[in-house]
């Protein structure tokens, strides 16, 4: 009797457990996403780091395929999508490394780092995502391939978060 | 005769090279991103006339009316040079044994103007278009572009600031 009731406690346990870590997080759907300008507030960052940031997103996002259509900052037909949400994404910290540096140092210097808060809010206002994200370029590539590695990593976390 | 014809001819062929010098080629300009008909870094042309700034690729070409310009950013970077084959020899040097590829990659650095080209399309949407242009060009272009229309915030000293970071 004991026995059985302590493989039942076992199995009764290890059941829930098993149902906690497969519990996929509540995925959320829009049918439309738009893509605001990088804001860059009082970090200083080149222009082209944060335009580079912004048509990458767009272009990844739209690759990615999980929004029927991705509007861009300011497109006026998105005014029309009831259940538009928007990609709002500000830098908190940019240090700019040297491709040079990188490539012929034998420890990893000169690295290419952005910093950002990414934040999606839907037609109310209400945040429905929000998240610190790093996009970085360690070894091989331009400075600016840090904006298509944080580009990549941000659409990653959409597609997580959306269906 | 055949001094005269000899002479006649060197004289011929001095006129053909004290012809006006060969009009130079416009520079190759990398398209970084922000075109969406032209392929990430294609190399092109960008020619300013009537009113629009065209960016012409090998099979595909790009116009941005100067009208429709918001801002316009210069700045710099060091990049690879040699365009398709410097990547390629750098991928190669990469290889190469006991480190001895990283020469190779230093005497494969150039440095580069980068223009940022704001604009907003016909729908409203904001466009940023990034081009990597030869050293010393982003500002004569920008110039240009101010000249045929273009606005922009950033006052020239500001960006001449930029340009020597």
């Amino acid at each position: 009797m004991k026995a059985s009731l302590g493989i039942f406690l076992l199995l009764a346990s290890t059941a829930a457990f098993a149902d906690q870590k497969g519990a996929p997080a509540a995925r959320l759907h829009a049918s439309a996403i738009q893509i605001d300008v990088v804001k860059v507030g009082d970090v200083s960052i080149p222009a082209e780091f944060q335009y580079a940031i912004y048509e990458r997103l767009i272009e990844q996002v739209r690759a990615a395929g999980i929004f029927k259509t991705v509007y861009r900052s300011g497109d006026k037909a998105a005014a029309n999508v009831p259940d538009l949400v928007t990609l709002k994404t500000a830098v908190d910290a940019f240090q700019e490394g040297s491709q040079t540096k990188r490539e012929l140092a034998p420890v990893v210097v000169g690295n290419t780092r952005v910093d950002v808060t990414a934040q999606v809010v839907d037609k109310d206002g209400k945040t429905v995502f929000d998240q610190k994200v790093a996009g970085k370029v360690r070894i091989f590539g331009e400075n600016l391939g840090a904006t298509n590695d944080l580009a990549k990593r941000i659409t990653k976390l959409l597609v997580a978060n959306f269906y | 005769m055949k001094l005269n014809l000899l002479l006649f001819s060197f004289i011929g062929a001095g006129a053909v090279f004290a012809q006006a010098p060969a009009a130079a080629p416009p520079p190759n300009i990398r398209h970084v991103i922000g075109l969406e008909t032209i392929k990430r870094n294609e190399s092109g042309h960008l020619t300013i006339q009537n009113g629009s700034m065209q960016f012409s690729a090998k099979k595909a070409a790009a116009t941005v009316p100067t009208a429709s310009i918001e801002d316009i950013f210069v700045g710099t970077e060091t990049t690879q040079a040699g365009g398709k084959a410097g990547r390629a020899v750098k991928t190669a040097a990469i290889a190469a044994p006991f480190g001895s590829g990283k020469v190779l990659t230093l005497m494969l650095r150039t440095k580069v103007d980068i223009l940022t080209v704001v604009y907003r399309g016909a729908d409203g949407g904001v466009h940023g278009v990034i081009l990597a242009l030869p050293k010393g060009l982003a500002e004569t272009t920008r110039t240009q572009l101010v000249a045929a229309g273009a606005h922009t915030s950033a006052p020239q000293a500001e960006l001449k600031e930029r340009t020597q970071q």
